[in-house]
C-alpha cells in the first residue's frame, strides 16, 4: 500500500510539472493581459486580448485598397502578408513584447500594444 | 414639476464635478504615426488634426507648393508667418549647437538614399562637393523674405513635429485643456498631468533591442528621442545611420545610440535630439551646463546610461537595465 501511495505522488509531481512547463514554454511572460489593437485610418477595427488566444488565426484586414493578412498566435501577432508596394509591416515580424508598433504606411493600417505597465507613450 | 429645475441644478453640478473623458484618436501625417488623446471635448481633437495637416502642407520637403517645397526649387521666396516663425527658431537652434543641427544638410540625407530609401554610399568627391551647399550661416531671413546659399536646400523634418506639437499644446491650453497627451510619431507632448493629478510617464525605447531601457514621469513637457537605430541600411558589414553629421556628410557615429531629450519646448527638444546624436557624450554634457529648459537621457554604444541632474528624481531604469548604473551629469 505504501507503494502505491508513493507512485501516486511522483505521478501527481510528474504531471504538475509538465503543466508548469508547458504554461512557461507556450504562454509568453510578456503577453499577460495584453490586448493588441489594430487601427485602420485612425479607426479602431479590431481589439484582441493576445493572452486569451488559445489557437493560431489568421484574417484579412482592407486597408487604404490593399489587404493585409494578419496571423494571430498565443501572446503574439503579426502581418503575414501585404499586397502593399515596401513591405516594411511584414519585415517587422511578430508584436509580441516590443511596444513599437507594426505599421503599413501604404495602406494606413497600425497594429499595436496597449501600453501596459503604467506606461503612457514611448519614444525612440 | 417645481422639482425639475432643482434636479436639473443638481445634474449640473454633478456633471461638472465629473473628469472630463478621454478622447483620442490616431492620424497618418509627417510620414508617421499619430496619436492624440485629449481629456476634452471632440473638437480639441479636430483642430490638433487640421494643424498636423497645415504644418504639414507648409513645411514637407517633398509635397508640392509647401512654402519649403517652394524655396528649394527657387533658392528664395516668400513664406508663410508660421513657416518663417519656425524657421527663426530653427536657426536658433543650430547655432545653439555649433551646427551638430544644419537644417541645410538635405543634399547629403538625398545621396545617401534616406529619402527615397534606395541606399547608397556617395563618392568622397560628391559628399565634398554636396557640403559645399551646408551651411545655416547663410540662409537670409527677413521679413518672411528668405534667400538660400547656392547649392542648399532647406528640411525642418528635424523640428516640425517639435513645432507641431508646441503648437497643438498651446490651443489645449488655451481651451482650458488640463490633460493631454500628444504622440507624433515617438515626439511625445505632454499637456497638463494625468487626469488623476499624477505625472505622465513616457518610455524610452531600448536602441538594442525590443522592450524600453527606461521611463520619464513628466508633466507639461516634451519628451523626444534620437537614435541611428530608427532608420538605419548596412552594406559589408557597417551600419550607416539615417542622422547625417554636418561637418562631416557622413552617418553620425559619436558613441551614442539614443538621446531622448525633454524640456517645456517641443521644437528645442526635437532639435537638441538630433544634434546632441550627432555630437556625442562630452559636447552633449558641456552644452547641457551651458543652457538652460532642457535635460537629457542618453544610451552610449556600449549600453551605458547618463542622464542630466535634473533627471535624478524622474527616470527609472526598465526591462533589465535595472542594474546597470546610472551616471549622472552634474552642473558643478
Amino acid at each position: 500500500m505504501a507503494k502505491t501511495g508513493t507512485w501516486v505522488i511522483v505521478i501527481l509531481v510528474i504531471l504538475a510539472l509538465s503543466v508548469a512547463a508547458s504554461v512557461y514554454l507556450y504562454v509568453p511572460r510578456s503577453a499577460g493581459g495584453r490586448v493588441a489593437k489594430i487601427y485602420v485610418d485612425g479607426e479602431l477595427v479590431r481589439s484582441i486580448d493576445l493572452s486569451a488566444v488559445t489557437e493560431s488565426e489568421r484574417f484579412t484586414v482592407e486597408a487604404g485598397g490593399g489587404v493585409n493578412v494578419i496571423l494571430v498566435e498565443p501572446g503574439r501577432i503579426r502581418v503575414e502578408s501585404a499586397d502593399c508596394p515596401d513591405l516594411v509591416c511584414v519585415r517587422r515580424g511578430w508584436l509580441s513584447d516590443s511596444p513599437a508598433p507594426i505599421v503599413c504606411l501604404p495602406h494606413s493600417l497600425v497594429i499595436e500594444l496597449d501600453p501596459g505597465g503604467g506606461i503612457d507613450a514611448e519614444v525612440g | 414639476m417645481r422639482r425639475a429645475p432643482l434636479l436639473a441644478a443638481a445634474l449640473a453640478l454633478l456633471l461638472a464635478g465629473c473628469a472630463p473623458t478621454a478622447r483620442s484618436s490616431t492620424l497618418f501625417a509627417m510620414d508617421t504615426v499619430m496619436e492624440l488623446t485629449v481629456y476634452g471635448p471632440q473638437e480639441r481633437l479636430d483642430e490638433a488634426a487640421e494643424l498636423i495637416h497645415d504644418a504639414e502642407g507648409l513645411l514637407s520637403v517633398t509635397a508640392e507648393g509647401s512654402d519649403i517645397a517652394l524655396l528649394n526649387s527657387a533658392g528664395k521666396g516668400e513664406v508663410h508667418g508660421e513657416t518663417a516663425a519656425l524657421l527663426e527658431r530653427a536657426l536658433e537652434i543650430c547655432a545653439l549647437t555649433d551646427g551638430a543641427l544644419d537644417i541645410t544638410v538635405y543634399p547629403l540625407v538625398r545621396a545617401w538614399g534616406f529619402t527615397t530609401g534606395e541606399y547608397r554610399i556617395p563618392e568622397d568627391g560628391e559628399i565634398e562637393k554636396l557640403l559645399e551647399g551646408v551651411d545655416y550661416a547663410s540662409v537670409r531671413l527677413e521679413d518672411g523674405a528668405v534667400a538660400l546659399p547656392r547649392g542648399a536646400l532647406l528640411d525642418l523634418g528635424a523640428v516640425a513635429k517639435g513645432w507641431t506639437a508646441d503648437l497643438i499644446a498651446e490651443g489645449w491650453r488655451d481651451a482650458g485643456v488640463k490633460s493631454g497627451l500628444i504622440n507624433l510619431g515617438g515626439n511625445v507632448m505632454a499637456v497638463g498631468s494625468k487626469p488623476n493629478g499624477g505625472d505622465w510617464v513616457v518610455g524610452i525605447r531600448d536602441p538594442f533591442s525590443d522592450g524600453l531601457v527606461g521611463a520619464v514621469s513628466v508633466r507639461d513637457a516634451a519628451v523626444v528621442t534620437s537614435g541611428g537605430y530608427q532608420r538605419y541600411f548596412e552594406e559589408d558589414g557597417v551600419r550607416y545611420c539615417h542622422i547625417i553629421d554636418p561637418q562631416t556628410g557622413r552617418p553620425a557615429d559619436s558613441g551614442l545610440a539614443s538621446v531622448t531629450v525633454t524640456g517645456a519646448e517641443g521644437v528645442l527638444c526635437d532639435g537638441l535630439s538630433t544634434a546632441v546624436y550627432v555630437m556625442g557624450l562630452d559636447a552633449a554634457a558641456e552644452l547641457w551646463r551651458e543652457n538652460a529648459g532642457f535635460e537629457l537621457a542618453l544610451v552610449t554604444d556600449g549600453g551605458e546610461i547618463y542622464i542630466t541632474e535634473g533627471l535624478e528624481d524622474v527616470f527609472t531604469p526598465m526591462d533589465g537595465y535595472e542594474n546597470t548604473e546610472i551616471q549622472v551629469i552634474r552642473r558643478g
